[in-house]
């Protein structure tokens, strides 16, 4: 057989569109001459690598669809929960103007408020959750006397609990907590030195009781 | 952000315009890497695979020098989850009692699946660009009616009969001028050992 037969051959038989005759062949074909085992592997491979990688390289010059409208809400969850709130990611910035306020003359009065500001600042820890995950089978996961040190906050939809996810921390809050059964995720926003804020998020305890331990240990951990 | 490099770092920042303007730019390349042929998904599952593969970039922003690194990368991510749904898909379907013959299908799921996973799974973005960039020289040096039958049948995976069909040649004709554009590419391939030594590694 010639090296067009052998190759037309082996295609036929490796891309599936051999008959039984055709299988045969090739069988026969290999038996009477090894040496070409390897010519039909590197086909193989070939021809594996190009049927997956080919459509992959086509799909880079790709121009459309574009992305569904209603699946943008997801990705913006997506990169909060990654990065944290955006208002925290841009807080320095907050902070900055405020720098440049006072250094412009504000002079005494800004600085006095500052310090009154200061003193009362950075004292209650709110702790986030769906109502439904506070309240299961009528009973309660959570109750605000297992968290006296902190305020319990409970949402019964999505667009407020994001809303609150996002503020900033107010200055007389020194840390916010949420829970996100949906990704089994806890987060933690907290003040930290000189007003800089810390963004944590933990894997979320399995059960209702280890998730209540979680939240009482945070906030025990952030009152200190 | 007026250049790649700015909005690469506006990404990294976790900026959220900067996220939604990547994932705009970047979702066309996604859907089309989730509709990979070797898995034939519907357009809604290929939706939802491609939007989780743009959720994926999030981690690996950090590790990422250019842009246009996180393209291919949402490709690799896109088909070999695409291409691993439609095989748990099969196995779901197996599990429903839905078939005669289990090892006969197992063999058949096995010898269409396993090169793609096996690929996917290794395949490095360079690895991926050095690839694209040899089938574009390959292609560029055929008969442009051999390009587009081999392109045919490598992209958009169409039988012999279909491209037969299609470029009105007989299935005889189509084996032939197939064989003869892959032997090229072939020798193509040969000539960068080390990109060659890893696509016969990822196959073992």
């Amino acid at each position: 057989m010639d090296a067009d037969s052998f190759n037309d051959l082996a295609l036929r038989v490796i891309a599936g569109e051999a008959t039984a005759a055709d299988r045969e062949a090739l069988k026969t074909e290999l038996s009477a001459h090894p040496e070409r085992r390897d010519e039909f592997e590197q086909m193989k491979v070939v021809y594996d690598v190009l049927r997956t990688t080919a459509p992959m390289t086509e799909a880079s010059r790709a121009t459309g669809p574009e992305l569904p409208v209603y699946r943008v809400g997801e990705l913006r969850t997506a990169v909060r929960q990654h990065f944290g709130p955006a208002a925290v990611r841009q807080k320095s910035s907050g902070w900055t103007n405020v720098l440049r306020w006072i250094l412009a003359g504000g002079g005494a009065t800004a600085l006095t408020v500052f310090v009154v500001v200061l003193n009362l600042s950075g004292r209650t820890i709110e702790v986030g959750m769906y109502q439904s995950d506070a309240m299961r089978n009528g009973e309660a996961t959570l109750a605000a006397q297992d968290i006296p040190s902190a305020k319990m906050i409970t949402f019964d939809q999505d667009a407020p609990f994001d809303q609150w996810q996002n503020q900033p921390l107010a200055w007389y809050e020194r840390a916010k907590i949420w829970v996100d059964n949906e990704h089994d995720l806890f987060h933690i926003v907290r003040r930290v030195d000189h007003g800089n804020i810390h963004v944590e998020t933990q894997p979320l305890a399995p059960t209702d009781e280890g998730q209540r331990e979680q939240i009482k240990q945070a906030v025990e951990s952030l009152k200190n | 952000m007026e250049t790649d490099r700015e909005l690469l770092a506006a990404l990294k920042c976790g900026d959220n315009d900067a996220w939604e303007e990547a994932f705009r730019r970047l979702y066309p390349c996604a859907f089309a890497a989730a509709r990979h042929p070797s898995a034939s998904l519907t357009p809604a599952e290929a939706e939802d695979i491609a939007v989780e593969a743009l959720t994926l970039l999030l981690p690996k922003v950090k590790e990422v020098d250019e842009f246009d690194e996180l393209r291919l990368l949402v490709i690799t991510i896109a088909s070999r989850k695409a291409i691993s749904e439609k095989r748990r898909q099969l196995a779901d379907k197996r599990g429903g009692g839905d078939v005669t013959s289990l090892d006969a299908l197992q063999d058949d799921e096995n010898i269409r699946f396993e090169p793609a996973e096996q690929t996917t799974s290794r395949l490095s973005v360079t690895d991926l660009k050095d690839l694209s960039k040899l089938l574009d020289a390959a292609l560029s040096g055929l008969e442009p009616r051999n390009a587009d039958l081999l392109r045919d049948f490598l992209v958009h995976h169409l039988s012999y009969k279909e491209l037969g069909e299609k470029y009105k040649m007989p299935v005889g004709s189509v084996g032939v001028n197939l064989t003869r554009s892959l032997e090229k590419i072939r020798s193509q391939l040969k000539a960068a050992p080390k990109l060659w030594k890893e696509l016969v590694s990822f196959l073992r």
